[in-house]
């Protein structure tokens, strides 16, 4: 652990003191064992970075690795099938250490499971313990990490629920989940992650399975917890209206690797990568009025498309699984050593192959420590 | 851009109506009807079950303890052993008693049946009278014993034996069916919960078992306790161990060549006296020890129990491993590893629990099973033996009583009526728990 460091950054514009990243992920590779058949590498050469305060919104089709990333920072997947083939995942602690935590043994990662690092599921139906009462579930994460009685477990139990909005939270404490509709279910859930402070919020498409209103509600105040704290999150989504509406950073994935790594207004404005292109293309628009909508297919089967990156005339092509490899290929001798997270323009990051003209681009994860709630109020 | 102005606007008519919205969602009060009181045959099943375990276990002391005669004196016979042969096979007192019957229980005597005895004997009546014991029966009025459910064949009243009969079914069917839940449970939620290689031997290991009749697993059982039991009463082993070894000891000092055990074994079984010298010292090494009739009985009844329950918790294991399997893979348990519970705490605090509902619903269940079992192996002979009675053994006896010139009815009715009842009664009590705990029925 001796050798891993942060690397350092970017002064933050506001405070004017270097600040730290708080969780780099460097090369991540995760594979599943697929019984008779091959493994399926689920990630493979994933980079990012999440700064304290910041949100990083995680984008891209079902299977594309979003999970298994996040998931891998808390070491949550199932292992085996899983593991953890190479890379690590730096995460700097409250105490200014940084570990590894893919490296940390189960009984080092439960103390930062929930404390740390808190995890908000898909899911709010299922997600809570039908048999226990909210308050029973949210005192029992609270216990697990701070040495508080029972009546200060409860106390801090109630104020959690009351920062999510759930109303009469001193009556609602004795309720069982099944008393709660969906929405009140994921601040719930919400309440309990956020019970124990934690630096580092995963949210894993915490609105999917609620409509648009609550879902509206619960980004909202997503948004309003991480200022108060101080908290970084990772929201994880395949909706780019929520991801325009709350991330600061905006990684795509794909196929278990990072094809765009941008600022959100810069993702948006200006897509590099044909696939981000596709996908935000295929996003109807309230004033269009189209007989069909563009697929992504339509963009990426286009070779037009692949041709539009600064440096294209050097050989710089994005990268795509289903594409021929540039005849000029320098695949290195690793894993997912044809491909590269290359700095396109300022903090805008790419996937292209490693051809020639890259052939010597390091593999440091993207670093980007822009925050929207940073810019000046105009 | 248009999507962001969009969602802008979304979030913004929401945070509005929002506190509205919310207040709108209110506690449900608690006086919900109970979901254990709803089902009225399981109510009244329990109402059975409860008068059944208070009769039967409540009056094991009276019935277990020392039977006294008409003078107060105990006798030294339990009270559902004793009775005498005279008042043998009455049938209950409200049943219709048949002269032979009274005649049988008073020793009362005919007046003809009288003077044929006398003219038989070659005595005068008033000799004969003088010297039976019975009073004539038209003269006396004769007070014969009174059953409430009559007596079986050596006069005993099956009242008491029923009483003291339910008590040992009940018991043992509680106790077979807390063992095979508390193995089935842990067993099978453990397999699934380890899942993998170890899943599938824990679940093989319980296919073979399954395979095996459980009567032979039973007899087998009960042999074994037999067998140690003699051993720990009488030393046979322990005794012949030791005199090999005095035997070993005292050549060795003697010859130079290895003298082993078997060797020890050859001689003593070639040369009997020399067996019998060590015996004697061995005897007053190894006393026999004492046992009473309680104990042995009581120990009889724990293997029977241990059986039962040792082999009734396969299919406990099965469910539960079933159930556990659905519910580890459930994201409340990702949930609790989530906020860093172990392993440990995720087993206990978050699957067990869960389990609740189909392990009390099986547990009523298993406790009928339980005791069928037991009345099945005491009607067979190898559960609880003569003269404890169990609802099994009692209607075994009573079967052999029924025949078509005089049917002792009431010997077989009764035990069989009462086990009848306390099954439906049970059976009654599992579904209404199934349906309090589905939760998707309620409501």
């Amino acid at each position: 652990m001796a050798e891993a460091t942060i690397e350092q950054t970017q002064s933050s514009p506001r405070a004017g003191i270097a600040e730290q990243p708080l969780m780099q992920v460097k090369n991540l590779a995760v594979s599943f064992d697929n019984g008779s058949g091959p493994r399926i590498q689920a990630v493979d050469g994933v980079r990012m970075t999440v700064y304290p305060r910041q949100t990083l919104a995680v984008v891209g089709e079902s299977g594309c690795g979003k999970s298994v990333t996040s998931m891998s920072s808390m070491q949550l997947v199932p292992r085996p099938p899983g593991r953890f083939d190479r890379g690590e995942i730096l995460y700097r602690k409250e105490n200014d250490e940084v570990v590894n935590l893919l490296e940390l043994s189960e009984s080092e990662m439960r103390k930062i499971r929930g404390n740390e690092i808190a995890m908000i599921f898909q899911e709010p139906m299922t997600s809570l313990n039908p048999v226990y009462t909210v308050g029973d579930q949210i005192i029992e994460a609270i216990t697990l990490h701070q040495n508080v009685n029972s009546k200060e477990a409860m106390k801090i139990a109630i104020d959690a629920m009351d920062a999510v909005g759930i109303p009469d939270p001193q009556g609602r404490i004795k309720a069982y989940p099944h008393q709660f509709s969906g929405g009140m279910r994921q601040r719930v859930m919400i309440a309990m992650a956020l019970a124990c402070q934690p630096r580092l919020l995963l949210a894993d498409e915490p609105t999917t399975a609620l409509d648009v209103t609550i879902q509206a509600q619960i980004l909202e105040l997503l948004k309003t917890l991480k200022e108060k704290r101080n908290m970084a999150v990772m929201l994880i989504t395949h909706d780019l209206g929520v991801v325009a509406e709350n991330a600061d950073i905006v990684c795509v994935m794909y196929a278990g690797r990072v094809v765009e790594f941008a600022n959100v207004y810069d993702l948006y404005a200006n897509p590099m990568h044909p696939y981000t292109r596709g996908l935000l293309a295929s996003i109807p628009t309230v004033h269009s009025k189209l007989h069909r909508l563009t697929t992504i297919t339509e963009v990426v089967d286009d070779p037009e498309q692949f041709k539009k990156l600064p440096g294209a005339d050097q050989g710089i092509t994005p990268w795509w699984p289903w594409n021929d490899a540039p005849a000029d290929l320098c695949a290195r001798d690793e894993p997912a050593g044809d491909y590269v997270l290359r700095k396109v323009a300022k903090d805008h990051w790419v996937g292209v192959w490693r051809t020639e003209a890259v052939k010597n681009d390091d593999t440091s994860p993207p670093d980007l420590s822009f925050r929207i709630s940073d810019l000046p109020k105009d | 851009m248009a999507l962001s102005g969009q969602s802008k606007e979304r979030s913004r008519d929401n945070s509005g109506s929002e506190p509205e919205s919310i207040s709108a969602i209110r506690a449900p009060s608690r006086q919900r009807d109970n979901p254990l009181t709803r089902s009225v045959a399981g109510m009244l099943g329990m109402g059975v079950l409860i008068v059944m375990f208070i009769a039967c276990l409540g009056s094991l002391p009276w019935t277990l303890s020392s039977a006294s005669d008409k003078n107060n004196q105990t006798i030294g016979v339990p009270r559902y052993d004793a009775g005498s042969p005279k008042s043998g096979r009455l049938p209950p007192f409200w049943w219709s008693y048949d002269e032979q019957d009274i005649k049988r229980s008073t020793g009362a005597i005919e007046p003809t049946e009288l003077e044929t005895i006398a003219l038989e004997q070659g005595v005068s009546v008033d000799d004969l009278l003088s010297t039976t014991s019975g009073p004539l029966l038209d003269e006396v009025q004769p007070r014969w014993p009174t059953f409430w459910f009559g007596s079986d064949m050596l006069g005993r009243s099956l009242g008491t034996r029923l009483l003291a009969g339910g008590g040992i079914s009940l018991t043992i069917g509680l106790a077979a069916a807390l063992i095979s839940v508390g193995i089935g449970t842990i067993y099978g939620a453990l397999a699934a919960y380890i899942g993998g290689k170890v899943d599938s031997f824990m679940m093989r290991v319980v296919d073979v078992l399954y395979g095996l009749p459980y009567i032979l697993l039973v007899v087998l059982l009960a042999v074994a306790s037999n067998a140690m039991v003699d051993e720990w009463v009488t030393h046979n082993k322990a005794k012949e161990r030791w005199i090999q070894k005095q035997v070993v000891e005292s050549h060795s000092q003697s010859m130079d060549g290895e003298f082993t055990r078997s060797d020890a074994r050859e001689l003593l079984a070639a040369d009997i006296e020399l067996h019998g010298q060590w015996m004697d010292q061995a005897v007053l090494k190894y006393p026999r020890r004492e046992l009473s009739a309680g104990t042995r009985t009581s120990l009889d009844v724990l293997t029977l129990l241990i059986a039962i329950g040792g082999v009734s918790w396969l299919t406990m294991a099965r469910v539960i491993r079933g159930q556990v399997l659905s519910l580890k893979n459930q994201q409340f348990v990702e949930a609790a590893r989530a906020i860093g519970s172990s392993p440990t705490r995720i087993f206990v605090r978050h699957l067990l629990p869960n389990l609740i509902g189909p392990i009390v619903v099986y547990a009523t269940l298993a406790v009928p099973q339980a005791i069928l079992q037991e009345s099945f192996l005491s009607f067979l002979g190898i559960g609880v033996k003569p003269p404890l009675p169990s609802w099994g053994n009692l209607a075994a006896e009573g079967l052999g009583e029924l025949n078509t010139y005089r049917s002792h009815w009431w010997l077989l009715f009764f035990p069989c009526l009462l086990l009848g009842i306390t099954l439906l009664a049970m059976n009654f009590v599992g579904e209404g728990l199934r349906e309090a705990f589905d939760p998707k029925r309620q409501r």
